[in-house]
């Protein structure tokens, strides 16, 4: 096998709310400066790549979870604005939230 | 809200795992979610605890040390009006016990939360060293 890096699927919900959708991913241990999301279309791609060591000198006794790159992507919607786009992430949760198109919004028309 | 996707990277295990294995079915509640998972790592003079709960912070979580063991436990939520509800509300979802192997220092124990893992510090007490016995 050569030296590919190993990527995990995170836990993510994708919902659509009346406004907007929202896209929350789990990424626990991961900093900011190591999040790469970008937008290809309307590709929504998620990368993170940790950093982290285990503390030096202490031997590893118990392995439940695994730290830190993880790999996903959602294709956007219809509706969905990609230009329309706020990210945030909070205590390893990433929280992307998504606009629609103005003009797939409800809206009354009046009766002249 | 209308859920479009839900990624839950452990549905598979509960066709493989639906058996008798005690082992197993631990594996499984830990893969979803049911308490959160550790890593743990150890030298001579200490141990390290690191317990994924992302979106949690200090306040979700109690510690507490015992001698030779330490506690982790989810914190259950006041309600706005100040109680905490029912009794049956108060109980924490989730608790973990795990023993160590060795006496440790309360006083020189630290935790600290970092992009949703929580890292635990706990030295060992000096007490775990050998003590020399003068023969009078």
């Amino acid at each position: 096998m050569n030296n590919e890096e190993k990527f995990t699927v995170p836990a993510a919900t994708f919902a659509e709310r009346p406004e907007d959708y929202e896209l929350k991913v789990q990424i626990p241990g991961v900093a900011k400066e190591d999040v790469d999301l970008h937008m290809e279309g309307r590709t929504l791609t998620l990368k993170t790549r940790s950093k982290f060591q285990n503390p030096a000198g202490f031997k590893q006794v118990a392995f439940e979870f695994e730290r830190g790159n993880y790999s996903m992507s959602v294709d956007l919607p219809e509706m969905a604005d990609p230009s329309s786009l706020g990210a945030k992430l909070e205590n390893g949760i990433l929280t992307v939230t998504i606009g629609k198109r103005p003009e797939t919004k409800p809206r009354k028309i009046d009766i002249l | 809200m209308n859920t479009l996707m839900n990624i839950d990277p452990w549905g598979f295990l509960d066709d493989l795992l639906d058996t008798g294995s005690r082992t197993l079915r631990t594996m499984r509640a830990r893969a979803a979610g049911k308490f959160p998972p550790v890593n743990v790592y150890l030298d001579d003079t200490a141990v390290i605890i690191d317990m994924e709960l992302p979106g949690r912070t200090a306040k979700d979580v109690t510690l507490s040390l015992e001698p030779q063991a330490v506690v982790i436990a989810d914190k259950p939520t006041v309600q706005v009006d100040g109680t905490t509800g029912a009794p049956e509300d108060r109980r924490p979802a989730w608790s973990r016990r795990l023993e160590l192997p060795f006496r440790v220092d309360a006083d020189k124990a630290n935790a600290k939360f970092t992009d949703g893992i929580l890292r635990i510090e706990l030295p060992k007490t000096e007490a775990n060293g050998v003590r020399h016995i003068e023969i009078k």
